[in-house]
């Protein structure tokens, strides 16, 4: 089945779904799956694929005894094959009000990025699982699997708004409980959370997944192009800042979210999560097939 | 605290020096009212953004740094700030004192009085003050004006407000000391005046500073009263842009002050003393002597030690000289000599020939004549009615009862007669008129005379001609009054003194008195030394129409005589002997002399105090106020272009 892309006007382009589906999601660690699939698990099953012998205990299905085995050694050996299960694939998307801003919008890069990544999890016959949250609500995609559930994810994604204050932590810490099943988890967020962006990493760590996080920011953020006395007032708190733009206060705004990138940066390889910096104005396409693929999500 | 007040003071000075309206300094305290305006009112442009977490964390590390980082990278603010500052500046009118004379209209008083005649070495101060002078012409450029006045007893305007050069070079070559005291009033007067109508005058005065007559000079003298509450020095004088550029620095100088001849308190009859004071005003003590000669044949010398900057005087006793010419003379040789030597002209009293008119048997001639007669300067001659006639002349003549038809000369005296006058008149009579009022001021109630308790039986009611003035009043009419026309002295009494007691009163005498001292030829009698600059009162027989006046240097001048009035000869600004000839060998002799202590100290003043302001000395370059209002005025605009250039671009962050 293919993905109508005409349906999807805002979010994929048919001709870049197919070259998603030359890629699948890299999971670094072998991971317990939920149903079987086309990933190697960690349990042993009953493919075809050879994988250990073990001895026989009592119970043990005498079809996987090798006879051969009993023939020569007069014992009995039980022969283990690979089992092969699905991976599921967490999308997380930040959908606090402060996600809007940006041309074009924060949330509608992060919704992209993430039906992108859903998308290549699809084809890979993967568990998709995402969900969008803020302080004013969370939306959650019910967890699907194979490319027939394409549509549902790119539905899902082209439908989240921004709206509400940031609540990173609470949030991931929600989901982390709900989904127990591990795989790979990816934040979409820009991390500006008055309460931190640390607390939401440790949580996303311990789900035990392979986690990236996308840190997202918009062109008016990291270069702003303000003059004259502006009060600036934040979305989502309300509050204001009255700032008279100068070339040194720029210049500290600056170094200040230079400074900003580089703490979550270095706060991710501190934990093994993949930082993958997005800004919206750069090129989609090559952010997608490149940048997620030199950041280890994509192989 | 008396040091906080002591600094507030000296602030308060330093202020004073350098702006000339400081109190419009108090502006400055609109900055904290702009800036907190600015702080309250800072129309800020609301832009919501996704999250203030870094810009306020920028914000706060700048602001950390510096605590004004608000104002400080607030072009606009400053701007304001500047534009207040200059405009308030400018307000404050600043000031510097600075050499030159550009761009200014320069009127240059220049003293001539007796005193610029010292030797500063090898030249006077007079040459000195007109090199100055030139100086300053020579430094004039285009567009600049000057005006020469020059200033000794009498002020003179050399040259109108002009930018011709050699114009005023060859008035100021013209210059010459006089032998006179010195006034400045009047030069003053007219700077003064030229000021109202002159935008950007300066008044420089070139002079040693001795000045008579400073205390007359004022502001109030001209009607413009300038209540002045601080007594700092420069700040009251302001108003009236004046340097004083002084020359001369020596103060080598001994004067004859004063000479006089009078009578010994006690003595023998026939002697008499002659009183000279000199003064020394050299830093060292003088001794000479002083030679009294009479007629050039010496009379005495006597020797003279006075102290440094003292008085010193000298009594001559001599017997009674009779008619010469009496020379006091300083034998020392200083740095001013025209107040070394000094005359008097001795004269017998000159007799006032006085005519009267009247019944030899009326009772009221009788009183005339014994009031008239024993006076020694009187010369008396009676005329009853019948015998007069027009041709008949007198100094003065006393009509009693009777009116000519014409008026003669000399000084005359209506008594129970009308002058004949156009405009006077009587209309009836009073009765038993009482005494109201008298005009103590006039000279003929001289010595506070008071005819208060006279009693008149009847008088005429006397209608007065205009310009006449009442002398003694009664209710409705004059009783005596002064009906002086044209220089010719004219006195009506309206009542008949026989009619009255007043000749049996004390003020009668003491009244014909006054006449007789009235009469301008008394004066003669007096009249001994006349200050140079001072006229010289000609007052000859009316038959005589003209007379040559030879001054010091022999130069004569013809003066052409009045026979009803005294002739005043002005000229007389050297010290001398003045010859006066009225032909066929009728001459007369006049003293005219400096005997002016403030010219005889020579020692250049420090300051001149005009207006109650003190304008201290300047050498060499006049310093002048140079304001600098337009220039901050200026910058306060640019600026304000500035300003709204950065606020129409914005592009400044």
């Amino acid at each position: 089945m293919t993905v109508d892309g005409a349906s999807m006007p805002h979010l994929l382009e048919p001709d870049f779904l197919r070259k998603l589906e030359r890629l699948s999601i890299a999971a670094r660690h072998v991971q317990l799956g939920l149903a079987k699939g086309e990933r190697k698990s960690k349990r042993k099953g009953s493919s075809v694929e050879f994988a250990d012998y073990r001895d026989y205990v009592q119970g043990d299905d005498l079809r996987h005894v090798d006879w051969n085995i009993y023939g020569r050694l007069d014992a009995l050996y039980l022969k283990l094959f690979q089992e092969h299960e699905d991976l599921t694939v967490h999308l997380l998307v930040d959908a606090s009000r402060s996600m809007g801003f940006g041309a074009p919008s924060k949330i509608e890069f992060a919704a992209r990025l993430a039906a992108a990544i859903g998308y290549v999890g699809l084809v890979g016959y993967d568990r998709v699982s995402a969900e969008a949250f803020s302080a004013a609500g969370v939306q959650r995609l019910v967890p699907c699997r194979g490319k027939a559930s394409a549509h549902k994810l790119l539905d899902f994604m082209s439908r989240i708004v921004a709206e509400g204050g940031t609540q990173l932590e609470q949030n991931t810490k929600s989901y982390v409980i709900r989904n127990r099943s591990k795989g790979v988890a990816v934040l979409f967020s820009d991390f500006l959370d008055p309460n931190g962006f640390e607390g939401c990493l440790k949580r996303l760590r311990q789900s035990g997944s392979d986690c990236f996080a996308v840190h997202i920011l918009s062109r008016a953020e990291i270069d702003p192009a303000i003059t004259g006395d502006l009060r600036l007032l934040d979305s989502e708190t309300q509050e204001y800042v009255e700032v008279s733009a100068s070339p040194a206060l720029l210049k500290r705004y600056k170094e200040n979210l230079s400074g900003f990138c580089e703490a979550i940066r270095r706060f991710c390889l501190a934990r093994g999560i993949g930082y993958i910096f997005a800004p919206t104005d750069g090129p989609f396409d090559r952010l997608t097939l490149d940048v997620l693929r030199s950041g280890g999500l994509f192989k | 605290m008396s040091r906080l007040s002591a600094l507030g003071q000296s602030l308060g000075s330093a202020l004073q020096q350098a702006f000339l309206a400081p109190a419009f300094l108090y502006f400055l305290w609109l900055i904290p009212i702009v800036i907190l305006l600015y702080l309250l009112k800072l129309r800020r442009t609301r832009v919501v953004i996704a999250s203030t977490l870094l810009w306020m964390k920028s914000l706060q590390d700048l602001t950390a740094n510096a605590p004004f980082q608000r104002l400080r990278r607030n072009l606009l603010l400053l701007l304001q700030i500047l534009i207040l500052l200059l405009v308030v500046g400018a307000l404050a009118r600043p000031y510097f004192k600075a050499e030159g004379r550009a761009g200014r209209n320069l009127c240059l008083l220049i003293d001539r009085s007796a005193s610029m005649q010292t030797m500063e070495g090898e030249q006077t101060r007079m040459e000195l003050a007109k090199a100055e002078a030139l100086r300053m012409v020579d430094e004039m450029q285009k567009g600049d004006k000057t005006m020469l006045v020059t200033f000794a007893e009498n002020s003179d305007v050399l040259s109108e407000l002009t930018d011709d050069r050699s114009r005023l070079r060859t008035a100021i070559h013209s210059i010459t000391a006089a032998d006179t005291r010195t006034r400045l009033r009047d030069a003053y007067l007219v700077a003064h005046s030229l000021r109202l109508t002159v935008a950007d005058l300066h008044a420089v005065v070139i002079s040693d500073g001795g000045i008579a007559d400073l205390d007359e000079i004022g502001p109030r003298n001209f009607g413009q009263v300038r209540e002045v509450a601080d007594t700092s020095t420069e700040a009251r004088a302001r108003g009236y842009d004046l340097s004083f550029l002084q020359v001369g620095t020596t103060s080598n100088n001994a004067g004859i002050v004063a000479f006089s001849l009078r009578e010994p308190e006690q003595g023998q009859p026939g002697e008499k003393q002659s009183f000279v004071l000199v003064h020394n005003d050299a830093p060292e003590p003088l001794s000479s002597t002083v030679t009294l000669s009479f007629n050039d044949s010496t009379l005495a010398v006597e020797e003279i030690n006075i102290p440094a900057g003292e008085d010193g005087e000298l009594v001559f006793a001599h017997p009674e000289l009779g008619t010469g010419i009496l020379k006091a003379e300083l034998d020392y040789e200083d740095a001013l000599p025209v107040d070394n030597i000094a005359w008097l002209t001795l004269r017998p009293a000159a007799k006032i020939r006085v005519l009267l008119v009247a019944e030899p048997e009326a009772p009221g001639a009788y009183f005339l004549q014994r009031v008239l007669a024993p006076d020694p300067r009187v010369e008396l001659s009676t005329l009853p009615p019948a015998n007069y006639a027009p041709g008949h002349t007198a100094d003065l003549t006393v009509f009693y009862n009777f009116a000519p038809p014409a008026l003669p000369s000399g000084t005359l005296l209506f008594i129970n007669a009308l002058p004949p006058i156009p405009g006077i008149g009587a209309e009836g009579s009073l009765d038993r008129p009482a005494v109201i009022a008298t005009d103590s001021e006039h000279p003929l109630m001289r010595f506070n005379l008071n005819p208060g308790n006279v009693g008149v039986s009847t008088a005429q009611k006397l209608v007065l001609p205009e310009g006449a003035h009442t002398i003694v009043s009664a209710p409705g009419a004059p009783l005596i009054a002064d009906v002086s026309q044209g220089g010719q002295f004219i006195a009506v009494i309206a009542f008949d003194i026989a009619a009255s007691d007043w000749p049996l009163n004390l003020s009668f005498p003491l009244f014909f008195q006054n006449l007789l001292a009235w009469v301008p030829r008394s004066a003669l009698a007096e009249e001994t030394s006349v200050d140079a600059g001072h006229p010289l009162t000609l007052v000859s027989r009316p038959e005589i129409a003209e007379a040559s006046v030879q001054a010091p240097s022999g130069e004569k001048e013809r003066v052409i005589l009045d026979p009803l009035r005294p002739v005043y000869f002005s000229n007389t600004q050297d010290t001398g002997l003045y010859t006066v000839n009225y032909g066929e060998g009728d001459t007369e002799k006049f003293a005219v002399n400096l005997l002016d202590r403030t010219e005889s100290s020579v020692a250049p003043a420090a300051a001149l105090s005009i207006g109650g302001g003190d304008f201290r000395a300047q050498r060499g370059h006049v310093r002048q106020n140079r304001e600098l209002w337009r220039w901050l005025l200026g910058a306060g605009i640019a600026v304000l272009a500035l300003e709204w250039w950065v606020f129409s671009r914005r592009a400044w962050i």
